[in-house]
Protein backbone atom coordinates (compact mmCIF):
# COMPACT_ATOMS: atom_id res chain seq x y z
CA UNK A 1 0.00 0.00 0.00
CA UNK A 2 1.42 3.31 -0.65
CA UNK A 3 0.90 6.21 1.00
CA UNK A 4 -1.32 7.85 -1.15
CA UNK A 5 -4.20 5.63 -0.92
CA UNK A 6 -4.50 6.11 3.06
CA UNK A 7 -6.19 9.60 2.75
CA UNK A 8 -9.01 7.50 0.36
CA UNK A 9 -9.94 4.54 2.68
CA UNK A 10 -10.81 6.76 5.60
CA UNK A 11 -13.27 8.96 3.96
CA UNK A 12 -14.61 5.87 1.94
CA UNK A 13 -15.10 4.64 5.42
CA UNK A 14 -16.78 7.06 6.78
CA UNK A 15 -18.96 7.78 4.16
CA UNK A 16 -20.29 4.18 4.25
CA UNK A 17 -20.60 4.18 8.46
CA UNK A 18 -21.44 7.69 9.34
CA UNK A 19 -21.63 10.29 6.82
CA UNK A 20 -24.61 8.98 5.36
CA UNK A 21 -27.76 7.61 5.69
CA UNK A 22 -29.09 4.14 5.29
CA UNK A 23 -29.70 3.24 1.53
CA UNK A 24 -26.11 5.24 0.13
CA UNK A 25 -24.47 8.34 -0.43
CA UNK A 26 -25.11 10.76 -3.06
CA UNK A 27 -22.65 13.23 -2.40
CA UNK A 28 -18.78 12.37 -4.01
CA UNK A 29 -19.61 10.89 -7.29
CA UNK A 30 -19.86 7.43 -5.29
CA UNK A 31 -22.98 5.45 -5.92
CA UNK A 32 -24.46 3.30 -3.08
CA UNK A 33 -22.27 0.47 -2.13
CA UNK A 34 -19.01 2.63 -1.90
CA UNK A 35 -16.58 4.52 -4.57
CA UNK A 36 -15.22 2.76 -7.83
CA UNK A 37 -11.69 4.37 -6.63
CA UNK A 38 -11.36 2.31 -3.22
CA UNK A 39 -11.44 -0.75 -5.75
CA UNK A 40 -7.87 -1.94 -6.73
CA UNK A 41 -9.48 -4.75 -9.32
CA UNK A 42 -10.76 -1.76 -11.29
CA UNK A 43 -7.08 -0.05 -11.45
CA UNK A 44 -7.16 -0.69 -15.40
CA UNK A 45 -8.90 2.30 -15.94
CA UNK A 46 -7.60 5.86 -15.61
CA UNK A 47 -8.91 6.20 -11.74
CA UNK A 48 -8.32 9.16 -9.35
CA UNK A 49 -6.18 7.21 -8.24
CA UNK A 50 -3.73 6.29 -11.44
CA UNK A 51 -4.40 10.13 -11.60
CA UNK A 52 -2.53 10.85 -8.31
CA UNK A 53 0.11 8.42 -9.04
CA UNK A 54 1.05 9.74 -12.11
CA UNK A 55 0.81 13.60 -11.02
CA UNK A 56 2.71 13.16 -7.97
CA UNK A 57 5.68 10.78 -9.89
CA UNK A 58 5.63 14.01 -12.12
CA UNK A 59 5.41 16.60 -9.29
CA UNK A 60 8.55 14.66 -7.31
CA UNK A 61 10.59 14.61 -10.75
CA UNK A 62 10.20 18.06 -11.72
CA UNK A 63 10.97 19.08 -8.23
CA UNK A 64 13.94 17.16 -7.85
CA UNK A 65 15.83 18.71 -11.55
CA UNK A 66 15.09 22.26 -9.78
CA UNK A 67 17.05 21.20 -7.10
CA UNK A 68 20.31 20.34 -9.93
CA UNK A 69 21.16 23.73 -10.98
CA UNK A 70 21.35 24.54 -7.61
CA UNK A 71 23.61 21.55 -6.48
CA UNK A 72 25.91 21.98 -9.73
CA UNK A 73 26.19 25.58 -8.75
CA UNK A 74 27.17 25.35 -5.05
CA UNK A 75 30.39 23.20 -6.73
CA UNK A 76 32.12 26.57 -8.12
CA UNK A 77 30.62 29.59 -6.54
CA UNK A 78 29.97 29.04 -2.98
CA UNK A 79 33.26 26.78 -2.11
CA UNK A 80 34.32 29.35 1.09
CA UNK A 81 32.94 28.12 4.37
CA UNK A 82 29.22 28.98 4.86
CA UNK A 83 28.36 30.58 8.07
CA UNK A 84 26.72 28.97 10.91
CA UNK A 85 23.44 28.64 10.96
CA UNK A 86 23.83 27.82 6.84
CA UNK A 87 22.88 31.56 5.58
CA UNK A 88 24.62 33.09 2.75
CA UNK A 89 28.26 32.94 2.69
CA UNK A 90 29.82 36.84 3.13
CA UNK A 91 30.41 38.52 -0.48
CA UNK A 92 34.58 39.22 0.64
CA UNK A 93 36.19 38.91 3.90
CA UNK A 94 34.86 42.08 5.85
CA UNK A 95 37.56 45.01 5.89
CA UNK A 96 36.57 47.17 8.72
CA UNK A 97 35.38 47.38 12.32
CA UNK A 98 33.99 49.00 15.10
CA UNK A 99 35.11 48.87 18.71
CA UNK A 100 32.65 50.33 21.43
CA UNK A 101 34.48 50.47 25.02
CA UNK A 102 31.49 51.25 27.12
CA UNK A 103 33.79 52.19 30.00
CA UNK A 104 34.95 55.23 28.29
CA UNK A 105 31.94 56.74 27.32
CA UNK A 106 30.64 59.25 29.20
CA UNK A 107 27.65 59.83 27.80
CA UNK A 108 28.08 63.60 26.76
CA UNK A 109 25.88 62.77 23.75
CA UNK A 110 28.49 64.64 20.93
CA UNK A 111 28.43 61.37 18.41
CA UNK A 112 24.09 62.24 18.13
CA UNK A 113 24.70 65.16 16.91
CA UNK A 114 27.20 64.59 14.98
CA UNK A 115 25.47 61.99 13.25
CA UNK A 116 22.41 63.58 12.96
CA UNK A 117 24.23 66.79 10.81
CA UNK A 118 26.03 63.85 9.25
CA UNK A 119 22.94 62.31 8.10
CA UNK A 120 20.21 64.93 7.90
CA UNK A 121 18.50 62.39 10.27
CA UNK A 122 14.53 64.02 11.09
CA UNK A 123 13.89 65.28 14.65
CA UNK A 124 12.60 62.55 17.29
CA UNK A 125 14.61 59.30 14.95
CA UNK A 126 18.03 58.59 15.20
CA UNK A 127 20.89 56.07 13.15
CA UNK A 128 22.75 55.53 16.72
CA UNK A 129 21.93 56.72 20.03
CA UNK A 130 23.21 55.71 23.63
CA UNK A 131 21.37 53.87 26.67
CA UNK A 132 22.36 54.38 29.91
CA UNK A 133 22.53 50.49 32.63
CA UNK A 134 21.82 51.93 36.33
CA UNK A 135 22.30 49.09 38.21
CA UNK A 136 20.77 49.71 42.02
CA UNK A 137 22.05 47.90 45.24
CA UNK A 138 18.12 46.85 45.73
CA UNK A 139 19.06 44.71 42.38
CA UNK A 140 17.19 47.10 40.28
CA UNK A 141 18.69 47.52 37.03
CA UNK A 142 17.22 50.67 34.84
CA UNK A 143 17.74 51.04 30.88
CA UNK A 144 17.05 54.76 30.05
CA UNK A 145 17.99 56.89 26.36
CA UNK A 146 20.48 59.49 26.92
CA UNK A 147 18.89 62.45 26.05
CA UNK A 148 20.89 63.17 22.81
CA UNK A 149 22.19 66.83 24.72
CA UNK A 150 23.31 64.86 27.02
CA UNK A 151 21.88 64.54 30.87
CA UNK A 152 24.08 67.52 32.12
CA UNK A 153 22.44 70.04 29.75
CA UNK A 154 18.72 68.58 29.69
CA UNK A 155 18.20 68.87 33.46
CA UNK A 156 16.62 65.78 34.20
CA UNK A 157 16.81 63.89 37.21
CA UNK A 158 19.02 61.70 38.51
CA UNK A 159 19.17 58.91 41.05
CA UNK A 160 20.68 59.06 44.18
CA UNK A 161 24.76 58.17 43.93
CA UNK A 162 24.56 56.02 47.24
CA UNK A 163 21.95 53.97 46.04
CA UNK A 164 23.20 52.87 42.74
CA UNK A 165 25.66 49.78 42.67
CA UNK A 166 27.39 50.54 39.42
CA UNK A 167 26.65 52.28 36.13
CA UNK A 168 27.34 52.75 32.66
CA UNK A 169 27.05 54.15 29.00
CA UNK A 170 25.91 52.05 26.09
CA UNK A 171 26.30 53.66 22.48
CA UNK A 172 24.23 51.37 19.99
CA UNK A 173 24.80 51.56 16.40
CA UNK A 174 24.81 49.47 13.39
CA UNK A 175 26.02 45.85 14.21
CA UNK A 176 27.00 45.82 10.50
CA UNK A 177 26.44 41.74 10.91
CA UNK A 178 28.02 39.64 8.36
CA UNK A 179 25.21 37.44 8.00
CA UNK A 180 22.39 40.47 8.11
CA UNK A 181 19.13 39.41 8.41
CA UNK A 182 17.84 42.88 7.12
CA UNK A 183 19.37 42.28 4.20
CA UNK A 184 17.82 38.64 3.50
CA UNK A 185 14.73 40.30 3.26
CA UNK A 186 14.57 42.80 1.03
CA UNK A 187 12.09 42.07 -1.84
CA UNK A 188 13.61 44.77 -4.02
CA UNK A 189 17.38 43.78 -3.23
CA UNK A 190 17.77 47.51 -1.83
CA UNK A 191 19.70 46.10 1.15
CA UNK A 192 22.98 45.81 -0.31
CA UNK A 193 26.06 44.64 1.39
CA UNK A 194 29.09 46.32 0.05
CA UNK A 195 32.18 44.45 -1.12
CA UNK A 196 33.87 46.19 1.75
CA UNK A 197 31.14 44.33 4.01
CA UNK A 198 29.28 47.69 5.02
CA UNK A 199 25.01 47.38 4.86
CA UNK A 200 23.95 49.91 2.74
CA UNK A 201 20.58 50.78 1.71
CA UNK A 202 19.67 51.77 -2.09
CA UNK A 203 17.29 54.85 -0.96
CA UNK A 204 16.10 55.41 -5.24
CA UNK A 205 15.31 51.52 -5.08
CA UNK A 206 13.62 51.13 -1.79
CA UNK A 207 10.03 50.98 -1.87
CA UNK A 208 9.38 51.34 2.07
CA UNK A 209 7.79 47.97 3.16
CA UNK A 210 9.18 48.08 6.16
CA UNK A 211 10.25 43.99 6.23
CA UNK A 212 14.36 45.44 6.89
CA UNK A 213 12.97 47.73 10.02
CA UNK A 214 11.02 44.30 11.58
CA UNK A 215 13.92 41.85 10.46
CA UNK A 216 17.10 43.95 12.12
CA UNK A 217 17.25 41.96 15.97
CA UNK A 218 18.69 45.03 17.23
CA UNK A 219 16.43 47.92 16.01
CA UNK A 220 18.92 49.45 14.11
CA UNK A 221 16.43 50.18 11.05
CA UNK A 222 13.55 52.59 11.01
CA UNK A 223 11.30 54.10 8.39
CA UNK A 224 12.53 57.91 7.38
CA UNK A 225 9.20 59.57 7.89
CA UNK A 226 10.77 62.54 5.69
CA UNK A 227 11.92 60.10 2.88
CA UNK A 228 9.34 57.22 3.56
CA UNK A 229 12.31 54.69 2.87
CA UNK A 230 14.09 52.46 5.52
CA UNK A 231 17.19 53.99 6.69
CA UNK A 232 19.99 52.82 8.85
CA UNK A 233 23.43 53.58 10.24
CA UNK A 234 25.74 52.73 7.53
CA UNK A 235 29.45 53.51 9.04
CA UNK A 236 29.27 56.99 7.10
CA UNK A 237 30.32 54.95 4.30
CA UNK A 238 30.77 58.17 2.52
CA UNK A 239 33.08 59.35 4.54
CA UNK A 240 35.27 56.39 5.19
CA UNK A 241 35.46 55.84 1.30
CA UNK A 242 37.27 59.10 1.22
CA UNK A 243 39.90 57.70 4.19
CA UNK A 244 38.09 59.93 6.57
CA UNK A 245 36.68 58.49 10.03
CA UNK A 246 33.03 58.57 10.59
CA UNK A 247 31.09 61.37 12.19
CA UNK A 248 30.31 59.71 15.23
CA UNK A 249 33.94 58.70 15.98
CA UNK A 250 35.46 61.73 15.04
CA UNK A 251 32.93 63.52 17.34
CA UNK A 252 33.66 61.33 20.51
CA UNK A 253 36.07 63.16 23.00
CA UNK A 254 36.57 59.81 24.93
CA UNK A 255 37.68 57.13 22.35
CA UNK A 256 34.96 55.25 23.30
CA UNK A 257 34.43 54.57 19.39
CA UNK A 258 37.24 53.40 17.52
CA UNK A 259 36.85 52.25 14.11
CA UNK A 260 39.43 50.87 11.16
CA UNK A 261 40.42 48.36 9.17
CA UNK A 262 40.49 45.09 10.54
CA UNK A 263 42.21 43.11 7.94
CA UNK A 264 45.12 45.50 8.87
CA UNK A 265 46.83 44.10 11.86
CA UNK A 266 48.93 47.25 12.53
CA UNK A 267 45.59 49.87 12.62
CA UNK A 268 44.20 50.77 16.08
CA UNK A 269 40.95 49.01 15.97
CA UNK A 270 43.48 45.63 15.51
CA UNK A 271 45.54 46.73 18.09
CA UNK A 272 42.73 47.23 20.44
CA UNK A 273 40.99 43.76 19.52
CA UNK A 274 44.07 41.88 20.25
CA UNK A 275 44.82 43.31 23.96
CA UNK A 276 41.21 43.72 24.97
CA UNK A 277 38.34 41.38 25.60
CA UNK A 278 35.63 42.00 23.38
CA UNK A 279 32.08 41.07 22.56
CA UNK A 280 28.82 41.14 20.34
CA UNK A 281 25.52 41.65 20.94
CA UNK A 282 23.45 38.91 21.19
CA UNK A 283 25.66 36.31 20.15
CA UNK A 284 23.02 33.46 20.19
CA UNK A 285 21.37 34.50 16.84
CA UNK A 286 24.34 33.76 14.75
CA UNK A 287 24.02 37.41 12.88
CA UNK A 288 28.39 37.79 13.11
CA UNK A 289 28.22 41.32 14.26
CA UNK A 290 31.25 43.43 13.04
CA UNK A 291 30.81 46.04 15.65
CA UNK A 292 32.42 44.86 19.04
CA UNK A 293 32.27 45.64 22.31
CA UNK A 294 34.31 46.31 25.56
CA UNK A 295 32.88 45.54 28.90
CA UNK A 296 29.74 44.26 27.74
CA UNK A 297 27.06 42.98 30.89
CA UNK A 298 24.12 39.92 30.43
CA UNK A 299 22.00 42.96 30.77
CA UNK A 300 22.86 44.62 27.20
CA UNK A 301 21.37 43.40 24.51
CA UNK B 1 -4.48 7.41 -20.81
CA UNK B 2 -7.06 8.94 -22.70
CA UNK B 3 -5.45 10.32 -25.60
CA UNK B 4 -5.70 13.93 -27.27
CA UNK B 5 -7.69 14.01 -30.82
CA UNK B 6 -7.77 18.12 -30.12
CA UNK B 7 -4.23 19.28 -30.69
CA UNK B 8 -5.92 23.06 -31.07
CA UNK B 9 -6.06 23.11 -27.32
CA UNK B 10 -2.12 22.31 -26.98
CA UNK B 11 -1.59 24.75 -29.26
CA UNK B 12 -3.60 27.73 -27.67
CA UNK B 13 -1.66 26.90 -24.65
CA UNK B 14 1.54 26.79 -25.83
CA UNK B 15 0.70 30.79 -27.58
CA UNK B 16 -0.82 31.96 -24.55
CA UNK B 17 2.28 30.66 -22.43
CA UNK B 18 4.43 31.96 -25.10
CA UNK B 19 2.77 35.20 -24.55
CA UNK B 20 2.93 35.79 -20.67
CA UNK B 21 7.08 34.62 -21.60
CA UNK B 22 7.24 37.55 -23.57
CA UNK B 23 5.80 39.88 -21.72
CA UNK B 24 7.35 38.76 -18.55
CA UNK B 25 10.72 39.79 -20.05
CA UNK B 26 10.15 42.73 -21.26
CA UNK B 27 8.52 44.15 -18.01
CA UNK B 28 11.63 42.66 -16.52
CA UNK B 29 13.83 44.20 -18.95
CA UNK B 30 11.86 47.68 -18.06
CA UNK B 31 12.08 46.95 -14.43
CA UNK B 32 15.24 45.87 -13.10
CA UNK B 33 18.18 48.39 -13.75
CA UNK B 34 21.09 48.36 -15.91
CA UNK B 35 23.73 47.49 -13.70
CA UNK B 36 21.91 45.55 -11.53
CA UNK B 37 24.06 42.23 -10.59
CA UNK B 38 27.35 43.18 -11.57
CA UNK B 39 29.01 43.14 -8.09
CA UNK B 40 26.49 41.55 -6.37
CA UNK B 41 22.54 41.49 -6.13
CA UNK B 42 21.68 44.94 -6.25
CA UNK B 43 22.40 47.72 -8.20
CA UNK B 44 26.23 48.77 -8.74
CA UNK B 45 25.83 52.57 -8.96
CA UNK B 46 23.91 52.95 -5.75
CA UNK B 47 27.31 52.34 -4.20
CA UNK B 48 28.57 55.64 -6.26
CA UNK B 49 25.53 57.59 -5.18
CA UNK B 50 25.77 56.63 -1.58
CA UNK B 51 29.73 57.72 -1.41
CA UNK B 52 29.14 60.49 -3.18
CA UNK B 53 27.32 62.08 -0.33
CA UNK B 54 28.90 65.15 1.22
CA UNK B 55 30.92 64.58 4.49
CA UNK B 56 29.35 67.73 6.53
CA UNK B 57 30.35 66.90 10.10
CA UNK B 58 33.94 68.66 10.57
CA UNK B 59 36.88 67.20 11.31
CA UNK B 60 39.69 69.56 13.54
CA UNK B 61 41.95 69.36 10.36
CA UNK B 62 39.65 70.74 8.45
CA UNK B 63 39.53 73.65 10.60
CA UNK B 64 43.23 74.07 11.23
CA UNK B 65 43.53 74.28 7.60
CA UNK B 66 42.67 78.14 7.89
CA UNK B 67 43.22 78.75 11.51
CA UNK B 68 46.64 77.45 12.43
CA UNK B 69 47.10 79.26 15.57
CA UNK B 70 44.45 77.54 17.14
CA UNK B 71 46.04 74.13 16.15
CA UNK B 72 49.12 75.13 17.97
CA UNK B 73 47.36 76.69 20.89
CA UNK B 74 45.42 73.10 22.03
CA UNK B 75 48.40 71.14 20.89
CA UNK B 76 49.38 69.06 23.81
CA UNK B 77 46.37 70.33 25.94
CA UNK B 78 44.16 68.21 27.98
CA UNK B 79 41.27 68.98 25.22
CA UNK B 80 43.57 68.01 22.22
CA UNK B 81 40.52 65.55 21.90
CA UNK B 82 37.67 67.98 22.05
CA UNK B 83 36.55 68.63 18.65
CA UNK B 84 36.19 72.18 17.25
CA UNK B 85 32.68 71.54 16.60
CA UNK B 86 31.99 71.02 20.22
CA UNK B 87 32.08 74.42 21.38
CA UNK B 88 31.46 76.40 17.99
CA UNK B 89 28.93 74.65 16.13
CA UNK B 90 28.99 72.35 13.72
CA UNK B 91 29.92 75.28 10.78
CA UNK B 92 28.17 73.27 7.68
CA UNK B 93 27.84 76.27 5.77
CA UNK B 94 30.83 78.32 7.24
CA UNK B 95 33.13 75.89 5.51
CA UNK B 96 31.15 75.67 2.76
CA UNK B 97 31.65 79.80 2.23
CA UNK B 98 35.00 79.00 3.48
CA UNK B 99 35.74 77.31 0.48
CA UNK B 100 33.90 78.69 -2.14
CA UNK B 101 36.02 82.32 -0.85
CA UNK B 102 39.34 80.49 -1.16
CA UNK B 103 38.51 80.58 -4.91
CA UNK B 104 36.49 83.83 -5.19
CA UNK B 105 38.01 86.65 -3.22
CA UNK B 106 34.76 88.86 -3.29
CA UNK B 107 33.02 86.58 -0.76
CA UNK B 108 33.39 87.37 2.83
CA UNK B 109 33.13 85.21 5.65
CA UNK B 110 30.21 86.46 8.36
CA UNK B 111 31.67 87.16 12.00
CA UNK B 112 30.87 84.02 14.20
CA UNK B 113 27.50 84.39 16.02
CA UNK B 114 26.79 84.28 19.92
CA UNK B 115 25.61 81.26 21.09
CA UNK B 116 21.86 80.88 21.88
CA UNK B 117 22.28 78.35 24.70
CA UNK B 118 20.58 75.53 22.73
CA UNK B 119 22.56 72.39 21.80
CA UNK B 120 20.59 71.93 19.04
CA UNK B 121 21.15 75.01 17.99
CA UNK B 122 20.92 75.92 14.37
CA UNK B 123 23.29 78.78 14.36
CA UNK B 124 26.24 77.60 12.17
CA UNK B 125 28.72 78.94 13.90
CA UNK B 126 28.84 80.82 17.53
CA UNK B 127 31.62 81.66 19.82
CA UNK B 128 30.42 81.75 23.78
CA UNK B 129 32.56 81.69 27.25
CA UNK B 130 29.02 80.05 28.89
CA UNK B 131 30.32 77.66 31.31
CA UNK B 132 26.93 75.35 30.09
CA UNK B 133 29.71 74.40 27.12
CA UNK B 134 32.27 73.07 29.78
CA UNK B 135 29.78 71.47 31.94
CA UNK B 136 28.15 69.51 28.88
CA UNK B 137 30.88 66.88 29.48
CA UNK B 138 31.90 67.52 32.70
CA UNK B 139 28.81 68.00 35.04
CA UNK B 140 28.70 64.61 36.89
CA UNK B 141 26.72 62.40 35.95
CA UNK B 142 25.66 59.00 37.18
CA UNK B 143 27.28 56.80 35.02
CA UNK B 144 30.22 58.07 33.99
CA UNK B 145 33.52 56.74 34.29
CA UNK B 146 35.30 57.15 37.45
CA UNK B 147 38.51 58.60 36.14
CA UNK B 148 36.37 61.59 34.38
CA UNK B 149 37.14 64.46 35.20
CA UNK B 150 33.68 65.35 37.11
CA UNK B 151 32.68 68.77 38.29
CA UNK B 152 30.03 70.27 40.81
CA UNK B 153 29.99 74.01 40.19
CA UNK B 154 29.41 74.94 43.82
CA UNK B 155 31.39 72.58 45.85
CA UNK B 156 34.62 73.58 42.88
CA UNK B 157 33.64 76.98 43.52
CA UNK B 158 34.20 76.30 47.27
CA UNK B 159 37.38 74.68 47.06
CA UNK B 160 38.75 78.02 45.09
CA UNK B 161 37.66 80.26 47.56
CA UNK B 162 35.07 81.80 45.54
CA UNK B 163 31.07 81.70 46.20
CA UNK B 164 27.90 81.84 44.53
CA UNK B 165 26.28 84.28 42.33
CA UNK B 166 28.56 83.04 39.40
CA UNK B 167 29.33 84.67 36.06
CA UNK B 168 28.65 82.45 33.15
CA UNK B 169 32.28 83.07 31.81
CA UNK B 170 32.88 81.52 35.23
CA UNK B 171 35.33 78.50 33.67
CA UNK B 172 37.74 80.68 31.24
CA UNK B 173 38.63 83.35 34.46
CA UNK B 174 41.26 79.87 35.20
CA UNK B 175 41.33 77.40 32.62
CA UNK B 176 41.68 79.53 29.45
CA UNK B 177 40.11 78.80 26.40
CA UNK B 178 41.63 76.91 23.55
CA UNK B 179 44.89 76.26 25.77
CA UNK B 180 42.99 74.89 28.56
CA UNK B 181 44.39 74.54 31.54
CA UNK B 182 43.35 71.27 34.15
Amino acid sequence: MSLFELPILPMSATSAAGGCASGGCATGGCASGGCSTARPDQASETSRREFLKTATTLTLGAMSLTLLPGAMAGDESSSAATPPGGGHPPAKKPMYGFLIDTTKCTGAGKCLTACRVENSVPEGQARTWVERYVHFKDGRVEVELVPEIGYAASGEPQPEAEDVLRAYFVPKLCNQCVDAPCNQVCPVHASIKSPEGIELVDADRCIGCGYCVQACPYGIRYMNHETNVADKCNWCYHRVMRNEQPACVEACPTGARVFGRIDDPDSEISKRLATLPTGVLRQHLGTLPLTRYVGLTDEVT
Amino acid sequence: MTSFNDTRHLWALGAFLAAVGLVGMVVRRELVPDDFGRTGPYRASALDDIAARPSLFQADATCHACHESVEHERAGTLHESVRCAHCHGHAVEHVATARRAAEDPSITLPPAAEWDGDFLTNIDLYVTKDRAICLSCHKAVVGMPADFKKIDVALHLEEQGASEPLAKETCFECHGGHDTAP
